[in-house]
């Protein structure tokens, strides 16, 4: 382990360009800030043949808004980016909050939104909470481009919707219109990695729980988000709606916890989740 | 405080224990006491210290292990053909040759331990995962990787143990040669603890503790870069090997050369904790390929390897503990079996077999205390010494002894320690095996952790946290750092072994200009000798701190080290700067010799002061400076008449002095001082999820009279964290194929700046009156964080099922299990009452 | 454009001074850091991105280089701890180091002293809990980070 093999690697200067290189070459893999993939390289548990650098393509670095009203999130955000970010804190604070919590200023500096949904490890911080927030991924491949759901981004562990020649280009992220979001979870020490973690959207009329680290991609908590229709969201309801969220779950066991930990560590941040979302929420 | 000469360390001394006191010189508190900045800082500040990695040499190669991905198998076949064929490759080694060029390392137990067989390489067998099966070196560190995956070996697996009892069956043998996995058994009987459990009010009997497995994983991991000089046989190692000395009696006869043939080199270390002292096998693997290759090699261990193959400390299994208690809450005393892992090779750790006998009574007076011990292998990681090694353990059990019987019997915590603490009247205080606890007052160094932590407040402040939904807990841990070995304790372990005392050399020289230099035998990885022996040779020489270089590191060539040389054991405070006293007060002996010749004066009248040595209340000429006697000796020394030869120039071996050690009563004087840690913890638990937070901690380290004050608190700082990972994450643990599933610091949670606690420290000291300067080592500090956040733990469950804490670790899940069911863990806990 | 390739030319700015090399693409930054530039004072402490003995001044942002390619930093501008103190002139922060015991092997500290200058740039009065912050990603095994903190928060202090 710890060092890599021999690999090509080239830095585009355009996004054709890099889907292009994307789309040719055998074992081709973007590389965008290298949290994730340069260890998994190091580890040799990876071997990719080619690297496509990102690091040129401005455009991926952006942070806007569409025309409807979408906050739009270039896949090369870093998340020191994000938490610096006047659009974040105005659309959708959580996705700074949740970003200024992934293990230190050295990671954040390079760790990026696109690197962290595209890898969909399980314990990774932006798959549940792009689940519950409903957001999109704009995905370019050399035959065009197309926007795919969050639910039918996360395929499994290490597998996206995103696949050999494509790019993810953007995160998009509905606003958040008085909605309130809250994230909560257990770690491996303070800022460290989650055992299992909760992100948990309530608006008006609207409950979208989701589950990470309990099964290969983020779980919807359906049956908790159905208990809490009409709810006044008071402590005892929340509670009493989070019992049985476990019991649908068949998380791993490992050396953090058995799985009956998890199952009820889920039932857990999901209450505290959907509790500290809805403190959050603006009345109507 | 100044040092106490007192006269008679015993009264009514059992005759195997005789204890000879050094009258410490009483000095003048110039530098010694005082919080000297360190010299060490400079270059370490700007990125200019020298770790063994930073060493180049040129046409060096850079060395790849290859190991074993099975816990337990047969090689068959290793083939290096494809690797020799890559270009840039310059060799490799296997076992094959290993067995071939050298013979097994000397193996420290009797039999069937000391049956087992050691080589450098797996030889025919591995034992452990991330065993070094072959060793390849390349032109670049990323080529003898890639060589590395072109070795092709073939395994034939076979059966795994990774439990110590299942161990103890035999039924799965990891050395044929010895026969059984049973490395050494003994008991160790002192006084008559089956009178003091038939004479109890209460017997508490406790079935199972388990201590588990971790380690201090220092930042830097371990290597050498070595070279081998063929003009002449020597090989030098520029290494970061914390106990040379020890290193090579090992290697040497491996390498069927002479000690003198292997010179090692330290610089800057990255912490070492004793982790860095059982190298040997890699090391001799590295002189063989330098020997074959014709070039300098170069290894730098992974991080991986450091976890999963270099050195986990003590795991140890506490069975069928029972104690005797009186009605008032003494403890008259405990039997235990104490069951060790020492994982696929024993090394240095048989001798963790007897070196908890050290603290047998922990702080308390019991005096009938029996331990039944054996130690076996296992398919995991060798265990070497780790900081605390083998009697942080011990203490471990007597805490938790302590904590269960107050809880069984509903005492108070605070009171059956000071109950059953040895008293400070009563120091220095002969322990049932005969060691000598040189001073302290353990029930003064509780009050101020008390203080500290503001514990009148803990019930009020256990129910404002349950207003919050949480559980609070308090918890003590009282240990002692036991500092300066007899190594005579060996001969418990082995009659046979020709080991004993202790001995550490240094040298001073006052040099042409003036110069004073420093060599001492030690080897530093961070706890500042530098500094420290610079501002004891300045107190002696009448300097200052600036004006005396301390030689970074241990070069065997400086010939200022003995056998026992290293920086392990928490004995620098005593044999290096006892060494570094003696010189330098020889050589200053001659400077006031010389001055007084010189000046024309009666020696009497010379003082050292100011970099100068003068007549007392002199006129100002009446002056010498260092640069002038330096001068004298070195260069102009003709007019000295021809019976006078002083040199400036002095090697001084300190030699602590010990009682011999009667192997049958297993009895002696193991050290010579006794620091003692009293910690202090509040903790907060999360009923729902298990997590524990700190809220507050003390921490109070008594350890005489400290030199350098700042850089003792430092070592408080850093074994406070050790403990505190120790306590709540840091954990060695094995599936059943033996793979280690926490070899990373992912999964190895050490703490962050943001997982530590808000610290409290407060010192004492009660000088010690057997070390040189009144000085106790105490830089491994005894574990205490583990013990006090463990009874916290167990202090704030009370109120939630009353779990009892039967384990050294206790993270978020392991402390949630116990919330869930509180009864498999006081099932492991009987109280039979009169 | 240009096709993949296993080494690359690459031109960057390291502690003020211009370097062109050519290295392989797989070379780690911090092993061009301290195997082809000689600036050993960047250390390697572990495999997986954790211990942050690694952490160097990327264009202006503390970043672990073990997790960075030489490549990667093709046309950045570098700092590591070899270019803090100008002509052996110690920063305020090296010297709190020293005064406040805030080291003692001294192996994490030129990565402790990156992440804290970054931190001091950005931040010149950081309260202790913005100091943990700021070094949740530099392990220590000696100190227990008191006194580093310490450090850190009472050069903020000095220049209040």
């Amino acid at each position: 382990m710890v060092l890599l093999r021999e690999v090509g690697y080239a830095r585009p200067a355009t996004i054709e360009d890099a889907v292009s290189l994307l789309a040719t070459h055998d074992g081709a893999r973007p590389l965008a800030g290298g949290q994730t993939l340069v260890n998994v390289m190091k580890a040799r548990a990876a071997a990719p043949d080619v690297l496509v650098d990102l690091v040129d393509l401005d455009e991926l670095r952006a942070i806007g808004f569409s025309s409807d009203g979408l906050l739009e999130i270039g896949a090369m955000v870093t998340y020191t980016q994000l938490m610096g970010s006047s659009e974040v804190d105005v659309a959708r604070p959580i996705l700074a909050e949740v970003a200024s919590t992934i293990a230190d200023v050295q990671v954040r500096n390079r760790g990026t939104v696109g690197g962290n949904v595209c890898v969909s490890d399980p314990t990774n911080h932006f798959p549940p909470l792009l689940v519950a927030l409903g957001a999109t991924f704009t995905i370019r491949a050399e035959s065009g481009e197309r926007t795919v759901s969050a639910d039918e981004f996360f395929l499994g562990v290490y597998l996206t919707a995103v696949g050999e020649g494509e790019l993810l280009t953007k995160v998009n992220v509905p606003p958040s219109s008085g909605a309130g979001d809250g994230f909560a979870g257990v770690t491996i020490g303070k800022h460290g990695t989650y055992i299992v973690d909760a992100a948990a959207t309530v608006s008006g009329d609207d409950v979208r729980i989701a589950l990470g680290c309990v099964a290969a991609t983020p779980v919807r908590a359906s049956a908790m988000e159905e208990r809490l229709t009409g709810s006044d969201f008071s402590e005892d309801s929340v509670r009493s709606a989070a019992v049985g969220v476990g019991a649908t779950l068949d998380p791993p066991a490992d050396v953090h916890g058995s799985a009956d930990y998890r199952r009820r560590l889920a039932e857990v941040s999901a209450a505290r989740a959907v509790l500290q979302a809805a403190r959050r929420r603006r009345a109507k | 405080m100044s040092p106490t000469p007192s006269n008679s360390l015993l009264q009514g001394a059992s005759s195997s224990t005789v204890v000879e006191t050094v009258e410490p010189v009483v000095l003048e508190k110039g530098y010694i006491g005082r919080s000297v900045p360190r010299k060490e800082d400079r270059r370490l500040v700007q990125g200019l210290g020298t770790f063994f990695d930073d060493v180049r040499r040129h046409g060096m190669g850079y060395v790849h292990f290859v190991r074993s991905p099975y816990a337990h198998a047969r090689i068959l076949s290793i083939d290096v053909s494809k690797a020799l064929e890559l270009e840039g490759v310059y060799g490799t080694i296997t076992g094959d040759e290993v067995a071939i060029h050298t013979d097994p390392f000397f193996e420290m137990s009797v039999e069937p331990g000391g049956n087992i067989k050691d080589y450098a390489l797996a030889v025919g067998r591995v034992r452990h995962m991330g065993e070094p099966v072959a060793a390849v070196c390349a032109s670049t560190r990323e080529l003898a990787r890639d060589a590395a995956d072109l070795i092709e070996v073939e395994y034939d697996a076979l059966p795994v143990l990774v439990d110590a009892e299942e161990s103890l069956k035999d039924e799965v043998v990891l050395h044929d040669d010895a026969g059984s996995n049973v490395v050494w058994s003994g008991v160790f009987d002192w006084g008559d603890v089956d009178q003091a459990l038939a004479e109890a009010d209460h017997v508490v009997k406790i079935d199972r503790l388990h201590f588990h497995r971790f380690s201090s994983t220092p930042l830097e991991c371990a290597g050498a870069l070595v070279e081998y000089d063929k003009g002449t046989g020597e090989w030098t190692l520029t290494c970061n090997h914390q106990m040379p000395g020890v290193g090579a009696i090992w290697m040497a006869p491996a390498l069927r050369t002479g000690i003198d043939k292997l010179r090692f080199v330290t610089h800057d270390i990255g912490g070492g904790f004793g982790n860095k002292i059982c190298l040997h096998p890699q090391y001799v693997v590295l002189c063989l390929m330098a020997r074959k290759l014709g070039r300098p090699v170069q290894w730098t261990e992974w991080r991986t390897d450091q976890h999963t193959a270099n050195a986990h400390g003590n795991e140890r299994t506490f069975l069928d503990v029972e104690v005797a208690v009186k009605a008032d809450g003494t403890m008259t005393g405990f039997k235990v079996k104490a069951l060790d892992d020492c994982g696929a090779f024993p090394r240095y750790e048989p001798l963790g077999c007897i070196i908890w006998a050290q603290v047998t009574p922990g702080l308390y007076s019991w005096r009938n205390i029996r331990v039944d011990f054996t130690q076996v292998c296992t398919n995991k990681s060798p265990v070497s010494p780790n900081r605390g090694y083998s009697r942080m353990q011990h203490l471990w059990l007597t805490e938790r002894i302590v904590d269960i019987v107050a809880t069984e019997l509903g005492l108070d915590p605070v009171e059956v320690r000071k109950r059953n603490y040895v008293k400070a009247e009563q120091m220095p205080y002969e322990t049932p095996n005969g060691c000598v606890y040189d001073s302290g007052d353990y029930a003064a160094a509780l009050d101020i952790a008390l203080d500290l932590i503001d514990y009148g407040s803990i019930e009020e402040r256990r129910v404002e946290a349950a207003s919050r939904g949480r559980l609070l807990g308090f918890g003590i841990g009282s240990t002692l750092d036991s500092g300066t070995n007899n190594f005579g304790q060996s001969t418990l372990l082995n009659p046979d072994l020709q080991f004993s005392g202790n001995n550490e050399a240094a040298s001073v020289k006052l040099d042409i200009f003036g110069e004073v230099v420093v060599t001492i035998g030690t080897v530093p990885q961070g706890q500042g000798h530098e500094t420290t022996a610079a501002q004891v040779v300045a107190d002696i020489l009448g300097c200052s701190p600036e004006q005396v270089n301390v030689r970074r590191g241990h070069d065997t060539w400086f010939n200022s080290h003995a056998g026992f040389s290293g920086t392990y054991a928490s004995q620098f405070a005593f044999t290096g700067l006892g060494a570094v006293k003696g010189a330098a007060e020889l050589v200053r002996e001659d400077m006031v010799q010389l001055a007084a010749a010189v000046l024309q004066a009666p020696v009497d009248a010379i003082e050292l002061a100011d970099g100068f040595a003068r007549i007392k209340d002199g006129p100002e000429e009446a002056a010498l400076p260092f640069m002038a006697l330096g001068a004298i000796v070195n260069a102009n020394n003709a007019f000295l008449p021809p019976d006078f030869n002083p040199t400036l120039n002095h090697r001084f071996v300190c030699r602590p002095y010990f009682g011999m050690v009667d192997t049958e009563k297993k009895t002696g004087q193991l050290t010579l001082t006794y620091a003692t840690q009293i910690h202090a913890a509040v903790v907060e638990i999360d009923p729902e999820t298990g997590d524990v937070e700190i809220v507050d901690y003390a921490a109070v380290d008594d350890c005489g009279v400290r030199i350098n004050p700042q850089i003792v608190e430092g070592q408080v700082h850093g074994a406070t964290a050790h403990a505190i990972g120790a306590a709540l994450s840091e954990e060695f643990v094995y599936d059943e194929d033996g793979t280690l599933l926490t070899a990373n610091f992912y999964d190895y949670h050490v703490p962050h700046a943001m997982d530590m606690p808000p610290l409290k420290t407060g010192a004492m000291e009660s000088p010690s009156p057997v070390a040189p300067l009144g000085a106790k080592g105490m830089g491994e500090g005894g574990g205490g964080g583990i013990h006090c956040i463990g009874a916290a733990i167990q202090d704030a469950l009370r109120a939630a099922g009353g779990a009892i804490v039967y384990t050294s670790c206790n993270p978020a899940h392991r402390v949630w299990s116990m919330l869930q069911d509180p009864e498999a863990t006081r099932a492991n806990v009987k109280v039979v009452s009169r | 454009m240009e096709a993949p390739a296993r080494s690359r030319a690459i031109s960057l700015e390291v502690n003020g001074e211009q370097i062109e090399m050519e290295v392989p693409a797989r070379r780690l930054l911090v092993h061009f850091i301290r195997d082809d530039l000689g600036l050993t004072g960047t250390h390697v402490g572990c495999d997986t991105g954790n211990c942050g003995a690694c952490t160097i001044d990327l264009d202006g942002q503390p970043v672990k280089s073990c997790m960075a390619l030489a490549v990667q930093a093709d046309g950045a501008k570098i700092r590591t701890v070899e270019g803090l103190a100008a002509e052996g002139e110690l920063t305020a922060l090296q010297q709190a180091f020293n005064k406040h015991h805030a080291l003692q092997c001294g192996y994490c500290t030129p990565g402790m002293l990156m992440s804290a200058t970054a931190l001091l740039e950005r931040n010149p009065h950081p309260t202790e809990d913005e100091v943990r912050y700021a070094l949740q990603g530099n392990i220590c095994r000696c100190t227990g980070y008191v006194n580093i903190v310490e450090a850190v928060v009472a050069v903020g202090e000095e220049h209040a």
